[in-house]
């Protein structure tokens, strides 16, 4: 090692950072904004609201734990509606009126009697914590009410079947952001590379147009996407079983998520959300000027999305000043399409489906016009 | 698809100036990019655009093909005013950079910008490659071609559509003498079939295959003429000190 040359290579390192502003201040300022955000999210998260659907169940024991049960519910800022049974809190969720129904049985007070909590089944994780809260008070209530032992209470859902499978909750959301991140890094290096070669400069002064090339961009690379989700999808819900082959013991390929709605109908809401993803890394592609500033979007772009659609920290439970954000994040309206498809079954009939399309549809042909505007040229 | 009715060049040549440009001006900030240039064009020759790196030769291409609008002053090409999406189709333009595909084939690229250009059928992307010789390479990777060939793809990428008028961005720099030489020949080969070709370079002694030369300093062009007359309007044989004299005379020397 001679001193003089290791100083001259890392003068020229420092040098050379020194002068990449944007590298400087995402060196310093992502950490920042990535843990203050995380920190504000876990610390800042509120108690999500809960509305409870209440089911006395008609008898004279259920009247009065019902009505101790409200006031208790309603002395932690719970709102209570009064629902005549099971079926009629059923409907308050799954309409969105309520977001756990507590249905108290005929026979409450006697053994063997069971306590009916219901949940949407779309988010599990958000809702684990609202059934968390209810639950606590509603044991508490009824212990004292009641001068018998606890009765069970039952976890049900509106949607699907309540599963223990630890994944199923993630599954869809993952999906859908893996989509889009990799098409949005795909996309971004390839435009960028179509700037910083000369070949679009070259393509500006042929009779194409800016409309021509985005539209001809997406359908290129939703093809490939198109692809990966295929497989992602065939991935994450198929499972094959190879028998045993000589000493090879049998084995699976696949990880058996199960879905209650059409694959194909999940595949439309990716391949949706993809489309923006490569408008997404085309317009992306003006600010940068190497691919290493396409990844720097990274922290900025792909990670808030990632935090505050519902992946890892439930809608419900975020904190209020970011609530709006979320309605911004194309991703949050894939995991919610794909929730939809996966967990309620829905298709292409359901209105809320239908608006998650439309949205993710306009977010698309937004981004794609904008993405237009950034090819610069005199002649549109 | 080129939708609009061009005016038919063909029926009459020579009748109007292939490409005009009056009192064009671009500033970038407080830099006087290009700075009131007029000139007419004729069709059918090669026009040398001569000057140092940043006279403007790059920016008044970029002007004259509609790829920047000028701060002031007009460009018409073919008898169209510029900037024009359609017209791009009769303009062929060689950029300084290579400008194509390194991961497609020289015959995918060719295609591809042919298409651009709103070609259909083989015939004129085989003359434009068999012009540079790359016709037998076609099957080739561009990213395994020496820089000699990725410069004549190149060309051969702006002549896919048989442009009438030609430009070309310093397309011999980095470039061997006798691909050079070549270079030169095919530029008569197609001037004689009719075509406009205006060519920059920072080489003095190019000029010379050029029928008309325009000298370039700061963003003007201080003289204009064959190469004959501007040697004997400088007094000298010798068109660097030429430009010199020139530069010197219209008070932007260095």
């Amino acid at each position: 090692m001679n001193a003089r040359r290791l100083r001259a290579i890392f003068r020229r390192v420092v040098s050379e950072f020194r002068r990449d502003h944007r590298s400087i201040a995402l060196l310093f300022a992502a950490p920042i904004l990535m843990t203050g955000l995380i920190t504000f999210i876990v610390r800042e998260g509120q108690a999500p609201s809960v509305t409870v659907a209440l089911v006395h169940g008609g008898s004279p024991i259920g009247q009065v734990v019902s009505d101790r049960l409200r006031s208790a519910l309603e002395a932690e800022d719970i709102t209570v509606i009064a629902a005549v049974d099971e079926s009629a809190a059923r409907a308050a969720i799954t309409n969105g009126q309520a977001d756990v129904g507590v249905v108290l049985p005929v026979d409450l007070g006697r053994p063997g009697a069971t306590i009916t909590a219901i949940t949407n089944g779309m988010d599990p994780i958000g809702e684990g914590t609202q059934l968390g809260i209810v639950r606590g008070i509603l044991v508490a209530t009824a212990t004292a009410a009641l001068d018998a032992p606890l009765p069970t209470v039952e976890h049900a859902t509106a949607y699907g079947v309540p599963t223990d499978d630890p994944i199923a909750p993630y599954a869809p959301a993952i999906v859908g952001f893996l989509a889009y991140f990799f098409v949005y890094i795909l996309t971004g290096i390839s435009f960028l590379r179509e700037r910083t070669g000369g070949t679009l400069e070259r393509l500006m002064a042929t009779p194409v147009t800016r409309g021509e090339i985005v539209t001809g961009y997406t359908l290129g690379f939703t093809l490939f996407a198109g692809l990966q989700v295929a497989l992602l999808m065939i991935w994450s819900l198929g499972t094959i079983r190879v028998p045993a082959i000589g000493p090879l013991p049998e084995f699976a390929i696949g990880l058996g998520v199960a879905t209650a709605g059409n694959p194909a109908v999940a595949f439309l809401v990716v391949l949706l959300l993809a489309v923006g993803a490569v408008s997404l890394g085309i317009f992306l592609s003006t600010f940068a000027r190497t691919e290493l500033q396409i990844v720097q979007f990274i922290p900025l772009v792909i990670v808030p999305q990632f935090l505050l659609s519902g992946i890892l920290f439930p809608i419900s439970g975020l904190p209020e000043i970011l609530q709006p954000l979320v309605g911004l994040m194309p991703v949050s309206y894939a995991v919610d399409g794909l929730r939809q498809v996966f967990i309620a079954g829905a298709d292409l009939s359901s209105g809320s489906l239908q608006l998650d399309l439309l949205v993710l549809a306009v977010i698309a042909a937004f981004f794609g016009l904008i993405a237009s505007l950034t090819i610069r040229r005199e002649v549109a | 698809m080129v939708s609009e009715v061009l005016p038919d060049i063909e029926r009459d040549p020579g009748a109007r100036p292939a490409i005009r440009a009056a009192g064009l001006v671009k500033t970038f900030g407080t830099i006087r990019a290009v700075d009131d240039v007029s000139f007419d064009l004729a069709p059918g020759r090669i026009y040398g655009l001569l000057g140092p790196n940043g006279s403007g030769k790059t920016t008044l291409i970029r002007l004259l093909t509609g790829m920047a609008r000028p701060a002031a002053g007009t460009v018409e090409v073919l008898g169209v005013a510029m900037p024009s999406r359609p017209n791009l189709s009769r303009i062929g333009y060689m950029t300084q950079s290579d400008g194509v595909y390194p991961a497609l084939t020289v015959g995918e690229n060719a295609r591809f910008f042919a298409a651009a250009y709103g070609v259909t059928g083989d015939a004129a992307v085989l003359d434009a490659l068999t012009l540079v010789d790359l016709a037998d390479r076609q099957g080739d990777v561009t990213s395994t071609l020496s820089g000699g060939q990725r410069r004549r793809l190149s060309l051969a990428c702006a002549l896919t559509h048989r442009p009438p008028v030609l430009f070309l961005d310093e397309p011999t720099v980095g470039i061997d003498p006798l691909l050079r030489v070549q270079f030169w020949g095919h530029f008569r080969t197609l001037a004689e079939a009719g075509t406009t070709i205006v060519v920059s370079s920072h080489v003095m002694d190019e000029a010379d295959r050029c029928d008309e030369l325009l000298f370039m300093r700061s963003g003007r062009v201080i003289a204009r003429g064959t190469g004959r007359q501007i040697r004997d309007r400088a007094g000298t044989d010798d068109l660097e000190q030429a430009f010199l004299a020139f530069a010197s005379e219209n008070g932007v020397g260095r």
